[in-house]
Protein backbone atom coordinates (compact mmCIF):
# COMPACT_ATOMS: atom_id res chain seq x y z
CA UNK A 1 0.00 0.00 0.00
CA UNK A 2 2.40 2.16 0.74
CA UNK A 3 4.36 1.51 -2.25
CA UNK A 4 2.02 2.25 -4.33
CA UNK A 5 0.85 5.82 -2.67
CA UNK A 6 5.17 6.47 -3.03
CA UNK A 7 4.50 5.57 -7.02
CA UNK A 8 1.64 8.50 -7.29
CA UNK A 9 2.88 11.20 -9.55
CA UNK A 10 3.46 14.59 -7.68
CA UNK A 11 0.68 17.01 -8.70
CA UNK A 12 1.48 19.87 -11.22
CA UNK A 13 2.37 23.24 -9.67
CA UNK A 14 -1.31 25.11 -10.21
CA UNK A 15 -3.04 22.38 -8.39
CA UNK A 16 -0.33 22.21 -5.23
CA UNK A 17 -0.69 26.37 -5.43
CA UNK A 18 -4.60 25.12 -5.23
CA UNK A 19 -4.40 23.08 -2.76
CA UNK A 20 -2.13 25.08 -0.70
CA UNK A 21 -4.58 28.24 -0.81
CA UNK A 22 -7.40 26.09 0.63
CA UNK A 23 -5.44 24.00 3.05
CA UNK A 24 -5.72 24.95 6.59
CA UNK A 25 -3.47 27.26 8.35
CA UNK A 26 -1.99 26.03 11.47
CA UNK A 27 0.41 28.04 12.48
CA UNK A 28 -1.30 31.43 12.57
CA UNK A 29 -3.94 32.67 15.59
CA UNK A 30 -7.30 33.76 14.22
CA UNK A 31 -6.44 37.48 15.24
CA UNK A 32 -3.52 37.30 13.27
CA UNK A 33 -5.12 36.13 10.02
CA UNK A 34 -7.87 38.14 10.78
CA UNK A 35 -5.25 41.17 11.45
CA UNK A 36 -2.67 40.67 8.60
CA UNK A 37 -6.16 40.39 6.44
CA UNK A 38 -7.40 43.72 7.47
CA UNK A 39 -4.46 45.43 6.76
CA UNK A 40 -3.61 43.56 3.49
CA UNK A 41 -7.28 44.89 2.59
CA UNK A 42 -6.33 48.52 3.56
CA UNK A 43 -3.19 48.67 1.89
CA UNK A 44 -5.17 47.13 -1.63
CA UNK A 45 -7.81 49.10 -1.33
CA UNK A 46 -5.61 52.33 -0.66
CA UNK A 47 -3.54 51.61 -3.43
CA UNK A 48 -6.29 50.91 -5.95
CA UNK A 49 -8.27 54.02 -5.04
CA UNK A 50 -4.30 56.00 -5.18
CA UNK A 51 -3.78 54.33 -8.74
CA UNK A 52 -7.43 55.59 -9.65
CA UNK A 53 -7.31 59.18 -8.67
CA UNK A 54 -4.04 59.51 -10.31
CA UNK A 55 -6.00 58.52 -13.82
CA UNK A 56 -8.11 61.66 -13.25
CA UNK A 57 -4.85 64.20 -13.07
CA UNK A 58 -4.42 66.61 -15.87
CA UNK A 59 -1.11 65.40 -16.92
CA UNK A 60 -2.45 61.77 -17.53
CA UNK A 61 -5.63 63.14 -19.09
CA UNK A 62 -3.19 64.95 -21.90
CA UNK A 63 -0.66 62.27 -21.69
CA UNK A 64 -1.82 61.12 -25.00
CA UNK A 65 -0.97 62.41 -28.72
CA UNK A 66 -4.37 62.83 -29.45
CA UNK A 67 -5.43 65.10 -26.49
CA UNK A 68 -3.76 68.18 -27.52
CA UNK A 69 -6.35 69.53 -29.38
CA UNK A 70 -8.40 69.14 -26.53
CA UNK A 71 -6.42 70.92 -23.82
CA UNK A 72 -5.02 73.58 -26.01
CA UNK A 73 -8.67 74.82 -26.53
CA UNK A 74 -9.61 74.35 -23.04
CA UNK A 75 -6.47 76.12 -21.80
CA UNK A 76 -8.31 79.48 -23.41
CA UNK A 77 -11.35 78.81 -21.32
CA UNK A 78 -12.63 80.34 -18.11
CA UNK A 79 -12.39 76.60 -16.44
CA UNK A 80 -8.60 77.18 -17.41
CA UNK A 81 -7.75 80.50 -16.03
CA UNK A 82 -10.25 82.65 -14.09
CA UNK A 83 -10.18 85.83 -11.56
CA UNK A 84 -11.09 83.49 -8.84
CA UNK A 85 -8.02 80.76 -9.59
CA UNK A 86 -10.49 78.24 -9.27
CA UNK A 87 -9.64 75.62 -11.78
CA UNK A 88 -11.92 72.66 -12.96
CA UNK A 89 -9.53 69.88 -14.83
CA UNK A 90 -10.78 67.45 -17.34
CA UNK A 91 -12.22 65.03 -14.65
CA UNK A 92 -13.80 67.20 -13.18
CA UNK A 93 -16.28 67.67 -15.87
CA UNK A 94 -15.46 64.04 -17.35
CA UNK A 95 -15.36 61.86 -14.65
CA UNK A 96 -18.43 61.42 -12.05
CA UNK A 97 -17.41 61.33 -8.32
CA UNK A 98 -20.16 58.80 -7.32
CA UNK A 99 -18.22 55.34 -7.12
CA UNK A 100 -20.54 53.75 -9.20
CA UNK A 101 -20.53 56.15 -12.09
CA UNK A 102 -16.65 56.25 -11.99
CA UNK A 103 -15.76 53.09 -12.27
CA UNK A 104 -18.15 52.76 -14.69
CA UNK A 105 -16.54 56.08 -16.39
CA UNK A 106 -13.41 54.37 -15.86
CA UNK A 107 -14.02 51.11 -18.00
CA UNK A 108 -15.73 53.27 -20.73
CA UNK A 109 -12.26 54.88 -21.30
CA UNK A 110 -10.38 51.84 -22.63
CA UNK A 111 -12.04 53.36 -25.63
CA UNK A 112 -9.76 55.70 -25.61
CA UNK A 113 -6.79 53.65 -25.33
CA UNK A 114 -8.08 52.23 -28.37
CA UNK A 115 -8.41 54.56 -30.44
CA UNK A 116 -5.47 55.98 -29.72
CA UNK A 117 -3.23 53.06 -30.90
CA UNK A 118 -5.00 53.29 -34.07
CA UNK A 119 -4.90 56.77 -34.34
CA UNK A 120 -8.56 57.24 -34.93
CA UNK A 121 -7.68 61.48 -34.09
CA UNK A 122 -4.36 61.46 -34.62
CA UNK A 123 -4.60 64.58 -37.39
CA UNK A 124 -6.06 67.89 -37.02
CA UNK A 125 -8.31 66.59 -40.26
CA UNK A 126 -9.14 63.21 -38.63
CA UNK A 127 -9.76 65.24 -35.30
CA UNK A 128 -12.16 67.86 -37.30
CA UNK A 129 -14.04 64.84 -38.94
CA UNK A 130 -14.64 63.32 -35.58
CA UNK A 131 -15.16 66.66 -33.62
CA UNK A 132 -19.60 66.43 -33.92
CA UNK A 133 -19.46 62.85 -33.09
CA UNK A 134 -17.11 63.36 -29.70
CA UNK A 135 -19.37 66.14 -28.60
CA UNK A 136 -22.34 64.91 -29.24
CA UNK A 137 -21.30 61.72 -27.04
CA UNK A 138 -20.36 64.02 -24.18
CA UNK A 139 -23.84 65.85 -24.83
CA UNK A 140 -25.93 62.76 -24.40
CA UNK A 141 -23.60 61.88 -21.30
CA UNK A 142 -24.39 65.27 -19.56
CA UNK A 143 -27.88 65.33 -21.15
CA UNK A 144 -28.74 61.96 -19.54
CA UNK A 145 -27.39 62.41 -16.16
CA UNK A 146 -28.68 66.07 -15.63
CA UNK A 147 -25.21 67.88 -15.94
CA UNK A 148 -24.10 65.70 -13.29
CA UNK A 149 -20.46 66.84 -13.29
CA UNK A 150 -21.09 70.60 -13.95
CA UNK A 151 -23.52 70.90 -10.77
CA UNK A 152 -20.34 69.19 -8.77
CA UNK A 153 -19.12 72.85 -8.44
CA UNK A 154 -22.32 74.53 -9.98
CA UNK A 155 -25.56 74.70 -8.18
CA UNK A 156 -29.11 76.92 -8.71
CA UNK A 157 -29.79 76.59 -5.45
CA UNK A 158 -26.38 79.00 -4.43
CA UNK A 159 -26.74 80.75 -7.63
CA UNK A 160 -27.04 84.53 -6.51
CA UNK A 161 -28.65 86.10 -9.70
CA UNK A 162 -28.73 89.36 -7.98
CA UNK A 163 -24.91 89.60 -8.66
CA UNK A 164 -25.30 88.19 -12.29
CA UNK A 165 -25.73 89.69 -15.22
CA UNK A 166 -29.43 90.30 -15.73
CA UNK A 167 -29.31 88.26 -19.15
CA UNK A 168 -27.92 85.52 -17.13
CA UNK A 169 -30.03 85.72 -14.17
CA UNK A 170 -33.42 85.88 -16.67
CA UNK A 171 -32.18 82.37 -18.71
CA UNK A 172 -30.87 80.64 -15.70
CA UNK A 173 -34.45 81.49 -14.06
CA UNK A 174 -36.21 80.13 -17.49
CA UNK A 175 -33.62 77.27 -17.11
CA UNK A 176 -35.14 76.41 -13.53
CA UNK A 177 -39.05 76.61 -14.54
CA UNK A 178 -38.49 74.91 -17.93
CA UNK A 179 -36.38 72.02 -15.82
CA UNK A 180 -33.97 72.48 -18.42
CA UNK A 181 -30.11 71.31 -17.70
CA UNK A 182 -26.38 73.13 -17.56
CA UNK A 183 -25.34 71.48 -21.34
CA UNK A 184 -28.31 72.38 -22.84
CA UNK A 185 -27.09 76.04 -23.20
CA UNK A 186 -23.77 75.72 -22.16
CA UNK A 187 -22.19 73.71 -25.50
CA UNK A 188 -18.73 74.45 -26.18
CA UNK A 189 -17.99 76.01 -22.62
CA UNK A 190 -14.54 73.99 -22.56
CA UNK A 191 -14.32 73.31 -26.23
CA UNK A 192 -14.41 74.41 -29.80
CA UNK A 193 -18.39 73.64 -30.96
CA UNK A 194 -18.37 71.92 -34.39
CA UNK A 195 -19.98 72.91 -37.48
CA UNK A 196 -23.91 71.94 -37.13
CA UNK A 197 -23.73 71.27 -33.25
CA UNK A 198 -26.83 73.11 -32.74
CA UNK A 199 -28.98 70.24 -35.14
CA UNK A 200 -26.78 67.90 -33.92
CA UNK A 201 -27.63 68.85 -30.18
CA UNK A 202 -31.53 68.70 -31.04
CA UNK A 203 -30.88 65.24 -32.51
CA UNK A 204 -29.08 64.57 -29.52
CA UNK A 205 -32.25 66.10 -27.07
CA UNK A 206 -34.76 64.18 -29.21
CA UNK A 207 -32.83 60.52 -28.82
CA UNK A 208 -32.74 61.21 -24.93
CA UNK A 209 -36.32 62.04 -24.84
CA UNK A 210 -37.29 58.82 -26.47
CA UNK A 211 -35.53 56.89 -23.74
CA UNK A 212 -37.12 58.63 -21.43
CA UNK A 213 -40.16 58.49 -22.80
CA UNK A 214 -40.22 54.96 -22.85
CA UNK A 215 -38.51 54.77 -19.22
CA UNK A 216 -40.15 57.44 -17.37
CA UNK A 217 -37.52 59.48 -15.24
CA UNK A 218 -38.31 62.56 -13.31
CA UNK A 219 -39.13 65.49 -14.93
CA UNK A 220 -36.71 65.99 -17.52
CA UNK A 221 -39.62 65.01 -20.01
CA UNK A 222 -41.75 67.72 -19.45
CA UNK A 223 -39.19 70.47 -20.93
CA UNK A 224 -38.37 68.96 -24.13
CA UNK A 225 -40.49 70.86 -26.44
CA UNK A 226 -38.87 73.98 -24.76
CA UNK A 227 -35.65 73.09 -24.90
CA UNK A 228 -36.19 72.39 -28.80
CA UNK A 229 -38.25 75.31 -29.13
CA UNK A 230 -35.08 77.41 -27.30
CA UNK A 231 -32.61 75.80 -29.28
CA UNK A 232 -34.28 77.10 -32.71
CA UNK A 233 -34.20 80.42 -31.54
CA UNK A 234 -30.42 80.32 -29.64
CA UNK A 235 -27.56 81.74 -32.51
CA UNK A 236 -24.38 82.05 -30.53
CA UNK A 237 -23.12 79.45 -27.93
CA UNK A 238 -23.60 81.02 -24.23
CA UNK A 239 -19.95 80.97 -22.29
CA UNK B 1 -21.56 46.86 -24.90
CA UNK B 2 -19.14 49.17 -22.65
CA UNK B 3 -21.47 50.74 -20.89
CA UNK B 4 -22.79 47.45 -20.11
CA UNK B 5 -19.08 46.07 -19.20
CA UNK B 6 -18.76 49.21 -16.78
CA UNK B 7 -21.95 48.87 -15.30
CA UNK B 8 -20.62 45.11 -14.21
CA UNK B 9 -17.47 46.43 -13.28
CA UNK B 10 -19.03 49.11 -11.11
CA UNK B 11 -21.11 46.34 -8.97
CA UNK B 12 -18.56 44.19 -8.84
CA UNK B 13 -16.59 47.13 -6.97
CA UNK B 14 -19.35 48.42 -5.37
CA UNK B 15 -21.64 46.76 -2.68
CA UNK B 16 -23.04 43.88 -4.26
CA UNK B 17 -19.74 42.45 -5.08
CA UNK B 18 -17.82 42.89 -1.65
CA UNK B 19 -21.03 43.49 1.13
CA UNK B 20 -22.46 40.25 -1.28
CA UNK B 21 -19.40 38.69 -1.14
CA UNK B 22 -18.64 39.17 2.64
CA UNK B 23 -23.04 37.89 3.73
CA UNK B 24 -22.22 34.97 1.38
CA UNK B 25 -19.14 33.98 3.58
CA UNK B 26 -21.42 34.05 6.27
CA UNK B 27 -23.39 30.83 5.65
CA UNK B 28 -22.93 27.54 3.80
CA UNK B 29 -26.45 27.74 2.15
CA UNK B 30 -26.17 28.57 -1.43
CA UNK B 31 -29.46 29.80 -1.73
CA UNK B 32 -29.77 32.22 1.33
CA UNK B 33 -26.47 33.80 0.33
CA UNK B 34 -27.75 34.36 -3.48
CA UNK B 35 -30.46 35.85 -2.01
CA UNK B 36 -28.66 38.55 0.34
CA UNK B 37 -25.88 39.42 -2.31
CA UNK B 38 -29.21 40.03 -4.92
CA UNK B 39 -31.06 42.23 -1.60
CA UNK B 40 -27.74 43.99 -1.47
CA UNK B 41 -28.33 44.63 -5.45
CA UNK B 42 -31.58 45.88 -4.77
CA UNK B 43 -30.87 48.05 -2.23
CA UNK B 44 -27.48 49.76 -3.84
CA UNK B 45 -29.75 50.73 -6.85
CA UNK B 46 -32.68 51.95 -4.55
CA UNK B 47 -29.60 54.03 -2.86
CA UNK B 48 -28.20 55.36 -6.06
CA UNK B 49 -31.53 56.20 -7.24
CA UNK B 50 -31.80 58.57 -4.19
CA UNK B 51 -34.80 56.69 -2.65
CA UNK B 52 -36.97 57.01 -5.43
CA UNK B 53 -38.13 54.55 -7.69
CA UNK B 54 -38.64 56.67 -10.56
CA UNK B 55 -34.90 57.09 -10.62
CA UNK B 56 -34.25 53.36 -11.18
CA UNK B 57 -32.84 52.25 -14.07
CA UNK B 58 -34.00 48.35 -14.73
CA UNK B 59 -30.57 47.55 -16.24
CA UNK B 60 -28.76 48.64 -13.59
CA UNK B 61 -30.52 47.59 -11.08
CA UNK B 62 -30.39 43.54 -13.04
CA UNK B 63 -26.96 43.71 -13.65
CA UNK B 64 -26.82 45.24 -9.35
CA UNK B 65 -28.91 42.04 -8.30
CA UNK B 66 -27.22 39.59 -10.92
CA UNK B 67 -23.67 40.39 -9.54
CA UNK B 68 -25.02 40.66 -6.22
CA UNK B 69 -26.22 36.84 -6.39
CA UNK B 70 -23.08 35.48 -8.19
CA UNK B 71 -20.92 37.38 -5.29
CA UNK B 72 -23.29 36.12 -2.81
CA UNK B 73 -23.06 32.13 -4.32
CA UNK B 74 -19.48 33.02 -4.51
CA UNK B 75 -18.84 33.96 -1.15
CA UNK B 76 -21.01 31.07 -0.17
CA UNK B 77 -18.85 28.47 -1.87
CA UNK B 78 -15.65 30.09 -0.58
CA UNK B 79 -17.21 29.36 3.27
CA UNK B 80 -17.93 25.85 1.98
CA UNK B 81 -14.75 25.08 0.47
CA UNK B 82 -12.48 27.18 2.87
CA UNK B 83 -13.94 26.40 6.30
CA UNK B 84 -14.29 23.12 8.30
CA UNK B 85 -17.18 24.48 10.62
Amino acid sequence: MTQTNSRKPRPKLLRRVWNWFWSPIAVFSVGFTLLAGFLAGILFWGGFHWSMEMTNSEEFCTGCHTMETNLGEYRETVHYNNHSGVRAICSDCHVPKEWNHKVKAKVMAVKDIYHELVGTINTPEKYESHRLHMAAQTWKKMKQSDSRECRNCHNFDYMDFTIQETRAAKEHQRAIDNSMTCIDCHQGIAHRLPEGYLDEYKRVVEEVTMDMVSKPHKDAAISTKEILGYLSFKETPEG
Amino acid sequence: MLELLGTIAGNVLSLPGILGLALGMTTRNVFLAAGLGGLVGVVETIIFASFQMTNVDMMELSISVAVGILAGALGSAIRIKGTTV
